[in-house]
């Protein structure tokens, strides 16, 4: 009986692996993506425009789980099975690249009238070898309510505060249960209700600090570590002492990517930095009160820039993916579900420097931060434009072990107090130039 | 068909071996096609350094030299694992078998504790920790909140290196519904007749314990012992779903470094040799368990041989 | 036993009553202790996914949910395919779990009862191979099966199941065969039934409750290995609901409490299992004879 039941639903399994393509003489690609519900049917929903514009390519997606995107697309090239275009998480951009997974994209929009910014241009030693298929940078998101709350005028967007000026607003804004800020007398740390900011130290945020405060992770050329300087040192342990020293912060000590949800989300800190992708994903669903700003600034006034990346992956339906990619990573492509909703910002630098370009997605009113342009104008677009830097990956191979294995692991220790940053980066520092060394 | 089964025959019953090789058939196609071969393929890799994508390059031992003498991770990854083994199944053992003897009596509602009990361990295993991260937060943790209600200050229960494996292991014995149950099976396996008998004789019920449940127990402890031994040895899933192996080396658990090393950073050769480390350590354990493991059980149906 | 004795044995069956009526409440005492502390996380998990994301965030934590909100449930359902999940999901583990049973049965039985030659070296393979995670076989197997061109099909996550179902398994199976009397089937044998037959009529009885519980540790293992499936199902209408549980997890932001919500759901199918299983279970020792 059992045995009937089995072979029953065996031969039952087997029929969708029966059932294939049938052959309509299209080159049928695949791309690959990671993404929830929404992001699916946008995806799907783009294919099909795609699908139905022409006769001679069809798109199937491929979806695979964010966290184990990587590595089973990786599987999946070793099988020789790899799709034909697809996501490529930002920290895997130069792996794939220096491998020979993915075709040469570089002239992919020569000619065009939209070119892609440079700063989220991927480059391995200089050689541009793929595009962000958009732009995100790294903004202060504050809660107006408890701003007025606590009689705090809201943070400027013509001048950012120094880190000083950051660290006492977040006092103000810090409370225990009885009311007493950190520092007045009878303040107990250990029964705070709401605290000021919480400035997001999962790991590849961090550089941004060691640049504001003048120094770097790395050279721009990729070659050299310098997250050993006393200035990006000291940055580390700035944030660190939010939570450690100051009172001020939620103590983080293993960072997810979450940081809205432990921050402003969470509806108890005031303050919080993250990207701007947030526009779109978190804030719609949150009833808050929010405004953006730039970030403090330790001594210099900069944001990180990122984004990942459609790629088109080396193979024999190559020259059919590079059409669809082209076409899918222009911004009138998913203009409605991602440029509009705030998910994205534009990548062409059209969009930041003409009026038109500008009022296309800031001044239309499906756009979140459509209230307040001229705040937008200041804290997306001018900063876009003169103080972006790219992130690390951008320009150093081997990011996915330099930040995600060895500094994400070794900077626990500074988050939960338990050794400093100098202590920390002097041990990890062999292990990370080893690690970029490109062989 | 009329074999008896003799003791001290050598020769191997002709009838006896045809049943037993088709009855072994499936798991030795298993053990050869989906283990041990795949098995040796992984470990061949251990004496290559290969990133996945680009070609694969013969270094002889680098891998283990590199991982005894310069990787600090190592043996702070081989220590919390021991420690978080040790931990975890003398906690879980103990528990279980308790468990399992309170819902084995005539107790009111048996199938209602017995489900749960059982409950946690067929919860999925995402949702679980996400549950247990909620007490454990520092933050804005039940745990902490109690704790800071009654006086006291907090503990950070997943945010110190230190205190990571204790506060897993927790999680692991309140895990152990499988435990449970095989031991829940194995006392129901214990003839009464041997607990009449020994009643008759006047055994009271800590006597019956020692002398009856115990050694009918042996081969299902033994059993329960080396299998959370083993799976504990092997433990990644709450560094994978909790805390990514933090703080710092904390829970970096060697089988979380071999996918951390493998799978993340694609370092497939050195992590084959962190498997290949795993392996000889796990067989170690296993070794010493099986070794001493004659002194101490009693099969009922034992062929001696 | 005489007459004489009787009277006095009366008083001591009362007074041990009495210890055993004593001895009974202190258990149930115990079992309702033990069993809220375990309830205990399981209710927060519950809680959690009546909450908004901003109410699991926020401090002090609530012990009741401030607001029930069951829609949670309704808004998860929406884009949370349950019931092709579960299809899906079941599709792999009933064939798994019925083919590791019956194999590790089978080898369990022959470990324990047969002699053959290289018992004991296949006895040490078979352990050995509990000493490795699945993980490490995963790249090797992969490349077979996109070999043989089955990826996106089940095949790869059912079949394996049918070689034995895991040593965990195999050995379980063994150490309960070998708690069953030998007296059973040497019994037997002179009935004229050959080894088969004792496998079928006798040891299978007996071990029933091992079996089912073999079943329940499949069917675990199953539904939270997710590793495999994420390697081998990228299609989505082929996801199950380890898989399915991600599409809450976004490119950016995670929804916690459909994924708590989804979670609980997910949880249903093995609970049922249990308690269809737990009736075998008690009957199991009924059938072996040996109750008295």
């Amino acid at each position: 009986m059992k045995k009937l039941l089995a072979l029953l639903l065996c031969v039952v399994m087997m029929l969708p692996a029966i059932a294939l393509a049938a052959d309509d003489g299209r080159i049928h690609i695949t791309y690959s993506f990671w993404g929830n519900q929404t992001e699916a049917e946008s995806v799907q929903a783009a294919l099909d425009t795609f699908n139905a514009m022409q006769d001679k390519i069809f798109v199937e997606p491929m979806q695979i789980p964010n966290e184990e995107y990587t590595q089973t697309l990786v599987n999946y090239a070793i099988a020789k099975q790899l799709p034909d275009c697809g996501m490529v998480n930002e920290n895997a951009v130069l792996y794939f690249a220096r491998n020979g997974v993915m075709a040469d994209v570089s002239d992919m929009y020569a000619g065009e009238a939209l070119q892609p910014m440079d700063c989220i241009t991927f480059k391995d030693a200089g050689v541009p070898v793929g595009y962000s298929s958009s732009n995100e940078i790294l903004v202060l998101y504050y809660n107006k309510d408890m701003f007025d709350a606590a009689g705090v005028p809201y943070p400027s967007a013509d001048k950012p505060y120094t880190w000083d000026e950051f660290v006492d607003v977040a006092k103000k804004l810090t409370f225990d249960e009885n009311g007493k800020h950190p520092g007045e007398e009878g303040f107990n740390p250990e029964k705070i209700v709401q605290y000021g900011a919480f400035v997001n130290n999962w790991t590849w945020q961090m550089e941004v600090w060691a640049l504001s405060n003048g120094g770097a992770w790395f050279s721009e050329d990729g070659k050299e570590v310098l997250i050993n300087s006393p200035e990006a040192i000291e940055s580390i342990q700035k944030v660190a002492d939010l939570a450690l020293v100051e009172h001020v912060a939620p103590l983080n000590v293993i960072p997810e990517d979450n940081g809205v949800g432990i921050g402003i989300g969470s509806g108890t800190v005031a303050m919080t930095t993250d990207g701007t992708w947030r526009l779109g994903t978190d804030f719609p669903n949150l009833d808050i009160n929010y405004g953006i700003a730039p970030l403090p600034v330790m001594k210099e006034q900069v944001t990180l820039c990122t984004s990942g990346l459609t790629g088109v992956f080396n193979g024999k339906n190559q020259e059919a993916a590079y059409e669809f990619v082209k076409w899918y990573t222009r911004e009138e492509s998913n203009w409605e579900p991602l440029v509009l909703t705030g998910i994205w910002l534009p990548k062409s630098e059209y969009y930041y420097t003409t009026e038109e370009g500008i009022n296309a997605w800031l001044g239309n009113e499906k756009y979140p931060y459509n209230h307040d342009m001229e705040t937008g104008k200041k804290v997306l677009v001018d900063y876009t434009m003169n103080y972006a830097k790219p992130a690390c990956w951008y320009f150093t191979p081997n990011t996915q072990i330099t930040t995600n294995e060895i500094l994400f692991t070794a900077l626990q220790y500074v988050w939960s107090g338990e050794r400093t940053a100098a202590d920390v980066i002097a041990e990890i520092y062999p292990e990370l130039c080893e690690a970029i060394i490109v062989e | 068909m009329t074999a008896k089964p003799m003791k001290k025959m050598i020769k191997y019953n002709r009838a006896e071996s045809r049943t037993a090789y088709l009855c072994l058939l499936p798991s030795i196609i298993g053990l050869v096609c989906i283990t041990y071969l795949p098995m040796l393929a992984s470990f061949t890799l251990s004496l290559f350094s290969w990133n996945g994508l680009g070609a694969m390059k013969f270094i002889g031992a680098d891998n283990y030299i590199r991982l005894f003498t310069k990787d600090t991770k190592f043996y702070a990854s081989l220590l919390s694992t021991l420690q978080y083994a040790g931990m975890a199944v003398i906690g879980s053992m103990i528990y279980s078998l308790i468990i399992a003897m309170l819902l084995n009596r005539k107790v009111p509602a048996r199938g209602f504790f017995r489900a749960l009990f059982y409950l946690p361990y067929v919860l999925p295993a995402m949702a679980v920790y996400l549950g247990w991260k909620w007490l454990f937060d520092f933050n804005h943790g039940f745990f902490n909140y109690a704790i800071k209600s009654l006086g006291g200050s907090s503990v950070k229960f997943l945010d110190a290196s230190g205190m990571v494996t204790p506060s897993l292991t927790l999680i692991a014995v309140w895990l152990s519904g499988n435990l449970i149950v095989i031991f829940l099976a194995g006392l129901q396996n214990v003839p009464r007749i041997y607990h009449e008998a020994a009643e008759i004789d006047g055994a009271n019920a800590f006597q019956r314990f020692c002398h009856v449940t115990l050694p009918c127990m042996t081969p299902i402890i033994f059993y329960n012992l080396l299998m959370s031994l083993v799976s504990n040895l092997q433990v990644i899933t709450p560094a994978l779903s909790l805390t990514k192996g933090g703080p710092g080396t904390g829970s970096y658990y060697m089988c979380y470094m071999l996918y951390n090393q493998a799978f993340k950073s694609h370092k497939y050769g050195y992590g084959s040799a962190i498997a290949v480390i795993l392996f000889i350590l796990i067989a170690i354990f296993t070794g010493i368990l099986f070794a001493t493991s004659k002194g101490w059980i009693f099969y009922e149906g034992d062929d001696k041989g | 036993m005489t007459t004489s004795a009787l009277p006095k044995k009366h008083m001591r069956i009362s007074s041990k009553r009495k210890k055993e009526r004593l001895v009974s409440i202190l258990c149930t005492a115990a079992l309702v202790l033990l069993g809220l502390m375990v309830m205990f996380p399981i209710y927060w998990i519950f809680r959690s996914s009546l909450m908004s994301n901003g109410e699991l965030y926020a401090y002090p934590p609530s012990f009741l949910p401030p607001e029930w909100r069951f829609s949670n449930y309704a808004e998860t359902l929406k884009v949370f395919d349950y019931m092709q999940f579960l299809g899906n999901t079941m599709t792999i583990l009933v064939p798994s779990v019925i083919g590791a049973v019956i194999t590790a049965t089978m080898g369990g039985y022959a470990f324990a009862r047969l002699r053959f030659r290289g018992k004991k070296f296949l006895f040490t393979l078979c352990v050995g191979s509990m000493l490795l995670p699945s993980m490490v076989t995963l790249i090797p197997l992969f490349l077979v099966w996109a070999k043989l061109n089955l990826v996106n099909t089940y095949w790869p996550l059912i079949l394996p199941h049918f070689c034995g179902g895991g040593a965990f398994n195999i050995f379980l199976i063994r150490q309960f065969v070998k708690t069953v009397p030998r007296e059973l089937d040497e019994a037997a044998t002179i009935d004229g039934c050959g080894h088969f037959k004792i496998l079928v009529f006798i040891i299978l009885p007996a071990i029933k409750s091992a079996m089912i519980v073999v079943g329940l540790l499949k069917f675990i293992e199953l539904w939270n290995d997710l590793l495999q499936q994420v390697t081998y199902i990228t299609r989505r209408d082929r996801y199950t609901l380890a898989l399915g549980l991600n599409i809450f997890k976004g490119s950016f932001n995670d929804d916690w409490s459909s994924i708590m919500c989804a979670t609980c759901l997910s949880f249903i199918p093995g609970i049922v299992f249990y308690l269809i299983g737990q009736r075998y279970f008690v009957e199991g020792i009924v059938m072996t004879g040996m109750k008295n």
